[in-house]
């Protein structure tokens, strides 16, 4: 009795160990050193991105890759405090476009996740045959180099004096901006009510802003009530636009009679930099056959924005709002270097847009 | 007013259980009567300059009666916690010291509330104020420990200032003035 | 006062010209007078009917001994042992706060009577313009109202007159003189045509309270935009962002240019600095290049990317 304990505690022992080897991709790390055909090769490159074994998946590319380590782990992990380097690789699907003898072509679709959502990455990788043995060929990554320099930078800034909350009832105050929704657009869409449209700080002042929506029954009483979360422009200087999509899952149009919006704006300290122009915008196929609307964000100040979020809202030919996507960019944005971005499209919306907006929501460390 | 804890401890004494769970539903039940807000009719007829939005007027009755029930278990607990949540600005003040002199005196007020009519007179573009006035019909009872030492049944009128907050309106000035019988 | 009173009701109803009913009347007499002693040790109190607030005054007690005296009021409370036959001497502080108060003296039995406070003299305003911010010319846009307090921050509900004057940046001012309704005043204007502070001062006697509203450009007007070559990128640049009054638009408002070209659409949100909104694009080929500030649109221009 006592040594079948011990026996069952060994065996179950090794059964764990084995998982976890098995979970932490230890043989795909086995395989590596044996990739037999160009998906085991990527597929294993993958394995170490996602355990950030990143020197191990350097020694793994073919000695014809063009790049040293550092460019790779740059380019794989992200730098200068980017979206991608708060991301870590989810999976990876691999799947061969074309392959002879030596040599083949394999697309990867790394599925990043990020507090944000999760961030598609699509590749096309050259893998070569080496003896027995497949290797990626990782292509050398182009960083544009920011040429050093001195940028004037003469921006403007509000700042809020608020009331002091010892003062008498009736003291002079500062009102909150005055916003206004300018659209508003109630769509049904798969197992979902979306409410969308666009919002405008119609003041002189920035705001700082929330648009809420609550779904109401024929008798009055609220069905549920949601916000824009981060389908929208928070923060809006005088005059700017946003669009807002607000999504109520399990909810059914037919149940809805009406909606009631409420805009809160805020007065909050704000920049007016940085400039982001949105510029090569285009609606097209990407690499999976999804339409996706394209451009370059190119941040026309001196100072980095780390994190950068499109925002678009697309118009039908009566120029009424019909869907508001938005997508993150997960490389950061350096003064005057374009940085390409893609969000997707509903196949029935990019049959009936007729016009979009793109606005840029950014994020910088140092930025309050 | 009793709580809830001083009952159970008097239900204790019973040494049937089933009694005991009934005597505490009623307890409970009991209480909850107690501290039912009082009924408030709201009157918005020809406001001005603004005119009043049904949802504000349910609210501005809502917490004005919620705000009767505070100050009545305030004057008779004389415990000032509860005022914050419906009072604010001068109204709070003058309840809060009124409350602390009433328990060094060893005095508490025991208000029936049976209802307000309250009529709204000024609300302000903004809509960041509005007067009203309230003609209540209040038994007001004044002790002095356990001595009853007067007791007040004539109608009262009071005017009233509320104001906005982030999710309800506040009373910010009750005044009594003089009642029109 | 309660005593007399019920001795009244008594008598009342025993009035009925039968011999049984006279015959009651002169027993409840003799059985009020029995027990006049006792009821005589508490004696009955006449304040004044009203008293402004914060003023000090004196209610004559008749009696003799000690009793206890209470005074309840809004925000005041007072028990003291007092001696009978005197003044009972009320300080101003005990009455500043408006509202009904209530006079309790107890020995044996106890008597009350209650008095109005009402507010005293107009010494504070608590003064609401609105908004703070308005756009120039438009019709019946600021608020003011005033809610009149003595110097104890009770409501004046008596009538006092608010003078409201308005003093604008450039022009001349002018005054609306509003009396108050259950202490509050308030009247409405209209914004002039020119941007800049507006102060409006409310005025009661000899108290003064003053707020301003900033009054600021409204929508631009005539957005006009022109293309002027800047190395390899054109760069895009408006005239002056002015309203129809012609008042600039404060810098950091925003202006949108779009450009459409053969590489698709670029759109730039940029804000304006120094009266201008100013922008760098490449532009490929012949462009088609518009202008808009929130949602009022500008003119259109053609530039050519060799430009």
């Amino acid at each position: 009795m006592k040594w079948g304990l011990a026996l069952f505690l060994t065996i179950a022992t090794l059964v764990l160990v084995a998982i976890a080897w098995f979970q932490s991709g230890g043989m795909k790390q086995h395989a590596m050193f044996s990739a037999t055909t160009p998906e085991a090769a990527v597929q294993a490159l993958m394995s170490d991105i996602q355990s950030h074994n990143y020197q191990r998946a350097f020694a793994s590319l073919d000695p014809a890759s063009d790049t040293d380590l550092p460019s790779f782990i740059r380019d794989v992990a992200g730098s200068d405090g980017s979206l991608r380097t708060y991301a870590s690789l989810q999976s990876a699907d691999v799947s061969p476009l074309h392959a002879n003898q030596d040599e083949a072509v394999v697309r990867v679709r790394m599925n990043w996740s990020s507090a944000v959502g999760s961030l598609d990455d699509v590749r096309d990788l050259r893998v070569r045959r080496e003896g027995s043995v497949w290797r990626v060929v990782w292509p050398k990554p182009a960083f544009p180099a920011v040429p050093p320099q001195v940028v004037s930078v003469n921006y403007l800034r509000w700042e809020v004096i608020g009331r002091n909350t010892s003062q008498a009832w009736g003291s002079q105050d500062v009102d909150s901006p005055k916003v206004r929704i300018t659209s508003m657009n109630a769509i049904s869409r798969p197992g979902r009510v979306v409410i969308l449209g666009e919002v405008e700080n119609e003041d002189t002042i920035p705001a700082y802003l929330n648009v809420n929506a609550t779904l109401l029954k024929a008798d009055g009483s609220p069905i549920e009530e949601e916000g824009s979360f981060d389908m929208i422009s928070h923060v809006l200087l005088p005059k700017q636009v946003s669009p807002y999509r607000i999504d109520f899952p399990g909810i059914r149009m037919e149940d809805v009679k009406s909606v009631r919006m409420d805009a809160r704006a805020l007065l909050v300290p704000a920049s007016a930099d940085p400039v982001i122009a949105i510029t090569d915008q285009a609606v097209s196929k990407d690499g999976l056959n999804r339409n996706v609307l394209k451009g370059d964000l190119i941040n026309q100040s001196g100072r980095p924005v780390n994190i950068a979020q499109v925002l678009a809202a697309y118009y039908d030919d009566s120029g009424k709002v019909i869907w508001v996507s938005d997508g993150y960019v997960d490389q950061a944005l350096m003064p005057q270097v374009p940085v390409p971005f893609a969000v997707d499209i509903p196949n029935d919306i990019a049959q009936r847009l007729k016009n979009y907006r793109v606005i840029v929501n950014h994020y910088s460390r140092t930025s309050s | 007013m009793k709580g809830i804890a001083d009952i159970t401890v008097a239900l204790k004494k019973n040494s049937r259980p089933f009694v005991s769970v009934f005597g505490f539903v009623f307890a409970v039940c009991a209480l909850s009567v107690a501290q039912a807000p009082p009924q408030v009719h709201l009157d918005a007829e020809g406001l001005a300059p603004r005119p009043i939005e049904e949802l504000t007027g349910t609210t501005i009755a809502r917490h004005y009666a919620l705000a009767w029930r505070d100050l009545a278990g305030a004057l008779d607990s004389n415990n000032a916690r509860g005022l914050g949540e419906e009072f604010v600005g001068f109204a709070k003040d003058r309840l809060a010291k009124r409350i602390a002199q009433q328990s060094q005196s060893g005095l508490h007020v025991r208000i029936v509330d049976h209802g307000h009519q309250l009529k709204a007179l000024f609300y302000s573009t903004d809509g960041a104020s509005m007067q009203l006035v309230d003609h209540a019909q209040l038994e007001i009872q004044t002790y002095d420990g356990s001595k009853l030492i007067d007791t007040q049944n004539t109608p009262h009128e009071y005017m009233i200032l509320m104001t906005p907050g982030a999710d309800r309106w506040y009373v910010r000035d009750l005044e009594e003035v003089s009642a029109k019988p | 006062m309660m005593r007399v009173t019920t001795m009244f009701l008594i008598m009342t109803r025993t009035r009925s010209g039968s011999f049984y009913g006279r015959a009651r009347l002169l027993a409840v007499a003799a059985l009020c007078f029995c027990f006049l002693p006792i009821f005589a040790s508490a004696a009955d109190l006449h304040p004044p009917a009203t008293v402004e607030a914060g003023q000090a005054f004196s209610i004559p007690v008749q009696g003799s001994g000690e009793a206890t005296f209470y005074l309840v009021g809004p925000d005041h409370i007072v028990k003291r042992t007092v001696k009978l036959g005197g003044d009972l001497e009320i300080q101003s502080g005990e009455v500043s706060s408006a509202g009904r108060y209530q006079a309790i003296l107890c020995d044996s039995s106890c008597t009350f009577a209650s008095f109005q406070v009402n507010a005293a003299q107009p010494a504070h305003l608590s003064f609401f313009l609105h908004p703070s911010r308005v756009p120039v010319s438009t019709p019946n846009s600021i608020d003011a109202t005033a809610f009149v307090f003595d110097r104890y921050f009770n409501l004046v509900l008596t009538p006092a007159v608010v003078d409201f004057r308005i003093t604008p940046a450039s022009g001349a001012g002018f005054s609306q003189r509003v009396p108050t309704h259950h202490g509050v005043a308030w009247m409405r204007t209209s914004s002039t045509a020119h941007e800049g502070r507006v102060q409006v001062t409310a005025v009661v006697g000899s108290v003064e309270e003053a707020r301003v509203v900033q009054q600021v450009a409204a929508e631009a007007c005539r957005l006009n935009v022109r293309a002027v070559p800047s190395g390899k990128m054109i760069a895009l640049e408006t005239d002056p962002v002015r309203d129809c009054s012609g008042n600039a638009l404060p810098d950091g408002t925003v202006v949108s240019f779009t450009t459409i070209d053969s590489a698709g659409k670029s759109t730039v949100d940029t804000p304006i600095k120094k009266g201008i909104a100013r922008t760098e694009i490449s532009v490929h080929g012949r462009a088609h290049v518009s202008v808009a500030c929130g949602v009022i649109e500008g003119n259109e221009i053609a530039v050519n990317g060799r430009l």
